[in-house]
Parts: C-alpha cells; sequence; structure tokens
C-alpha cells in the first residue's frame, strides 16, 4: 500500500511567468510575485510571441518615423527644384507606413521607442543636410536608408516566417508589402544619378551605419 | 481510504522537497483547501492556466516511464501562490510576516514549515498581493470596457476613469492599510525593486489602456509618468488619512487628475502659440525676402 508512495510528484514550474493570454516567452519579471500581464486588446490576437512581435514594430514604427523626417528634411531644401515631385510622392507613401505602423503599435499594445524625439531631429537633419550636398546627394542618401531598411525587413520576415508563418500571416503581409515599396525608392534613387555623388561610397558606408546603429537602439530602448 | 498512493520521478531539487513534504502532509488532511477569501476573485488565476484540482477520494495514479504526471497535481508556483493567498487573510493581525505566511499554510492543512519557502521579510507575499489587485483592476476595466462596447453604460471622460480607476486600486488597500507602510518599505528593497517597478508600470499601462490612449509618440511615455506620478502620492496620502472612508484622499486625487489635465491643455495651447508665432516670423521673413527681391526663383 504505502510501499512505493514516498513523495508525491510536483510538476516543475517553469519559473517564468508567461503572460497567460499571449502566450510563451519570456516576460522580463521574474517569477516571485510578478503579475501575469493580461492582454486583453482585442484586435492582437491570442498566442503571440510578444517580445518579438514587440521589437519588431518598435523598430519599424521608428523606423519609418525617421524615413517620414528625412523625406521632410529633403523636401525642405529641394522641394522646389526638379526632383521636388519625386521626393514628394516617396514621402506620401512613407506616410501611409507610418499611419500603418501606428495603428499596428496601438493594437499589439507596443510602447515606442524613447528615442523617437531623437530620431525626429536626426532624421531631418540627415535629410536636410543630404539635400544641402545637391540633388545627387539627397538621392544617394535615399539609397542607402532604403537598402538598410529593405534589409532590415528581409530580417525580421525571415525571423517571423520562422516562427510561425500562419500566426503572423497578417503582420508578414504588411512587411513585405512595405519592403517592396522600399525595395521601389532605392530603385528610382538609383535612377536618379544616386551613384554619381562625389564620395557615394563614403557617404552610403557612414549612413547604413548610422541606420544599423538607430534600428539596434530602437529595437531595446 | 483517502491515502493517495503514488509512485513518482522527478528529478532530486532540493526545492522541491519542502513543498512535496508539504502536499504529502496535505494529502493526508484531506481539507477543503480554498479558504473563503478565494471564493472571490482575488483568487481566481487568469483564464488559461492550468486549473489545480484537488483529488477528490481514492484515485491510484502513478507516473509513467517518462516521469509524466498526471493532471491533477499542481506546480510549485500554484502551491505558493495558493499559500500567499490564504497568509492574506492573517496580515492585518501579523504584519507582511512568515507569521502569516505560516498560519495561512496552517488553513490549507499544510505544515507551519512552509513559511520556509519564502523570504522572512514577507517580499514575495507583497508582491503576490501587488500582482493580484493589479489582476482585479485589469478584470474590472475589461468589464467596464465590454460594458460601454454593449451600449449600457457610458463613455466616462478621461479625467473622471482615471479618478475611478485610481480609487478602485487604492480601495483594494484598505483592509491592509495599517501594514501597508511596511510592505512599501520592503517594496523598496534592491531586491524587489525590479518586481515592483515592474508591476507599477504594467498596472499604470493597463488604466492608460483602458482609458482608451492611442498615443504612439512619447506622450506615451509622459501620460504614464504622470500618472504614476498621480497614483504614488494618491497612495502615500491615503496613507495617513484618518478622514470617514478616506474622502480627503479621493479629494486629492481629483485635483491632482485636474491638475494633469489641466497641464495637458496648457501644453497644447503653449504648442499652437508657438506653431502661429513661427509662422508669423516664416511670413514676416518671406515678406523682407520680397521686398528685397531675393525670392526669385532660380
Amino acid at each position: 500500500m504505502a510501499a512505493v508512495a514516498a513523495f508525491p510528484a510536483v510538476r516543475l514550474s517553469l519559473g517564468r511567468r508567461r503572460c497567460l493570454r499571449c502566450g510563451p516567452g519570456p516576460r522580463p519579471v521574474p517569477a516571485g510575485g510578478a503579475a501575469p500581464r493580461p492582454c486583453s486588446t482585442q484586435a492582437a490576437p491570442q498566442g503571440i510571441n510578444k517580445p518579438i512581435i514587440d521589437r519588431i514594430i518598435r523598430v519599424d514604427h521608428a523606423g519609418e518615423y525617421g524615413a517620414n523626417r528625412i523625406y521632410a528634411g529633403q523636401m525642405a531644401v529641394l522641394g522646389r527644384s526638379s526632383v521636388g515631385p519625386v521626393i514628394q510622392q516617396m514621402w506620401n507613401q512613407e506616410k501611409v507606413h507610418l499611419k500603418k505602423f501606428n495603428e499596428l503599435m496601438v493594437a499589439y499594445r507596443v510602447r515606442p521607442t524613447v528615442l523617437l524625439p531623437f530620431w525626429n531631429v536626426a532624421g531631418f537633419v540627415l535629410g536636410a543636410g543630404s539635400a544641402l550636398l545637391g540633388k545627387k546627394g539627397a538621392m544617394a542618401c535615399t539609397v542607402a536608408v532604403e537598402e538598410s531598411i529593405s534589409d532590415h525587413y528581409n530580417n525580421q520576415i525571415r525571423t517571423l516566417m520562422e516562427e510561425d508563418p500562419e500566426k503572423y500571416k497578417e503582420l508578414l503581409q504588411v512587411i513585405k508589402q512595405f519592403r517592396d515599396d522600399e525595395r521601389e525608392h532605392h530603385d528610382i534613387g538609383i535612377e536618379h544619378d544616386a551613384e554619381a555623388t562625389p564620395a557615394y561610397s563614403v557617404l552610403k558606408t557612414a549612413i547604413q551605419l548610422g541606420c544599423k546603429a538607430a534600428i539596434f537602439l530602437s529595437e531595446r530602448i | 481510504m483517502e491515502f493517495v498512493v503514488r509512485c513518482q520521478h522527478y528529478p532530486p531539487v532540493r526545492a522541491l522537497q519542502a513543498s512535496a513534504v508539504l502536499r504529502r502532509v496535505s494529502d493526508e488532511h484531506k481539507k477543503e483547501p480554498f479558504t473563503p477569501s478565494s471564493q472571490q476573485q482575488f483568487d481566481t488565476h487568469p483564464a488559461g492556466h492550468q486549473p489545480e484540482q484537488e483529488p477528490q477520494g481514492p484515485r491510484p495514479s502513478y507516473t509513467g516511464q517518462g516521469g509524466q504526471e498526471s493532471e491533477d497535481y499542481e506546480s510549485e508556483e500554484q502551491l505558493q501562490r495558493r499559500i500567499l493567498t490564504a497568509a492574506l487573510e492573517f496580515v492585518p493581525e501579523h504584519g507582511w510576516t512568515a507569521e502569516a505566511i505560516a498560519e495561512g499554510a496552517k488553513t490549507l492543512g499544510l505544515s507551519v514549515a512552509a513559511a520556509g519557502m519564502f523570504h522572512s521579510d514577507g517580499s514575495e507575499l507583497i508582491l503576490h498581493f501587488v500582482s493580484e489587485c493589479n489582476a482585479k483592476l485589469s478584470e474590472l476595466l475589461e468589464k467596464e470596457q465590454k460594458l460601454v462596447q454593449l451600449g449600457e453604460a457610458e463613455k466616462k471622460p478621461t479625467d473622471e476613469f482615471l479618478r475611478d480607476a485610481v480609487e478602485a486600486r487604492l480601495r483594494m488597500l484598505i483592509p491592509y492599510i495599517e501594514k501597508w507602510p511596511q510592505a512599501l518599505s520592503v517594496l523598496l528593497l534592491p531586491r524587489n525593486i525590479p518586481s515592483g517597478l515592474s508591476l507599477l508600470t504594467s498596472m499604470i499601462d493597463d488604466i492608460w489602456h483602458y482609458a482608451g490612449d492611442q498615443s504612439t509618440d512619447f506622450n506615451w511615455y509622459t501620460r504614464r509618468a504622470v500618472l504614476t506620478g498621480i497614483y504614488n502620492t494618491t497612495e502615500l496620502v491615503m496613507l495617513q488619512d484618518s478622514s470617514p472612508d478616506f474622502e480627503d484622499t479621493w479629494r486629492f486625487l481629483e485635483n491632482r487628475v485636474a491638475d494633469a489635465m489641466n497641464m495637458s491643455n496648457t501644453a497644447s495651447q503653449v504648442q499652437s502659440t508657438g506653431e502661429a508665432v513661427v509662422q508669423g516670423l516664416m511670413g514676416a521673413a518671406v515678406t523682407i525676402r520680397n521686398l528685397a527681391g531675393l525670392n526669385q526663383r532660380r
């Protein structure tokens, strides 16, 4: 009867509290007394990997916000020149992108990056600065930034595909569409003689380094 | 016969043995584990998690070869939560201490040694309490939101909503208000600051979310910072309030929320004034350029 009974089995808890409605994934709270955060938005689907989605949306939002400001800076200098309409059209598309990410941010309850005011100024300065180098300079800046952004979107698409393409279908669609748009901007920049800019490769490398740093920081802060 | 035979395979983890012993003791005293307080939502674990089931009656169950336990075992976390919830009843008398936890364990039919699972300063008890209160608040706000969506209730203006939410949350402290200063000081221990802070921020975020905040710029941060300030100061006022039903505290809260609303109105006024001034200056600059003949298209 009592022969085998010693201690009852106790299921090992996983040690980390999960967000019980938003599925697995480490939350940055210790197991001791932390609240499982009830994510109760109607729009956000259940069972998503919240930390990864958080990062993705936060950094994409910051990116589109920055891109907006870059084009605003370029328009401020070159608005009345011959490339004005081209830049305006690209800017309009970025505005659409930003609007979409604003909606996603609210739906998934993602916090925006603290650095937004900084990207506000830095983006405008980059746009205006590159435009002061001339039309080709502005196009070179566009090429560099759009290339960075499309690579970045591709990485995100890969990450989401590895996670679960079905669960993140809508998000994947959005990112793919935006990646194609950015690619188009990149091609427009090339068409408009971006590569003929003096010191093109130096400029391009510097801008892309800045973009990488911005992406790194916006994901985390 | 109530004694249930259990085979188990589990890795010899020291931390588990304590709870394992307690579990065995609880099997031998097949008491109703749910204290009256747990009938309220207080003990409700958010939906979706394995509901703990107390095995009813003799049921031979044993682990299979892989060491898989059958469903009616609870995890150590769940057990701890049950103990802490039961301990809350004894906090007004014993404070946030190991004694309260020991008493709570006793009501569950566990040995008082259960209190040894926790820190002696009552940190886990306090954090558990705070997280339970936050969960209750979220449920309350969710219900309210549903009523508004169904059209059965009016949507409250922001300041009223914030006031009601903070008041509802602070009212949960009333049964423990005597010992709450002790809890606050424990929460300020370096060990507890990360968890305490994260509980606070998620609560404030919840309140703003249900208040309908959709900001995606730096406002996101300013709003939450302001509300955190309001909450903390009101909490401190409440600790020293001796008016009937804490009227002074709620009046203080009302004033602070009104201040915050004024501040945001002032801020937007300043911004629009600033924009108007800039436009005026730009207009003046263009005029001067025109007058000086500089405004030629190249």
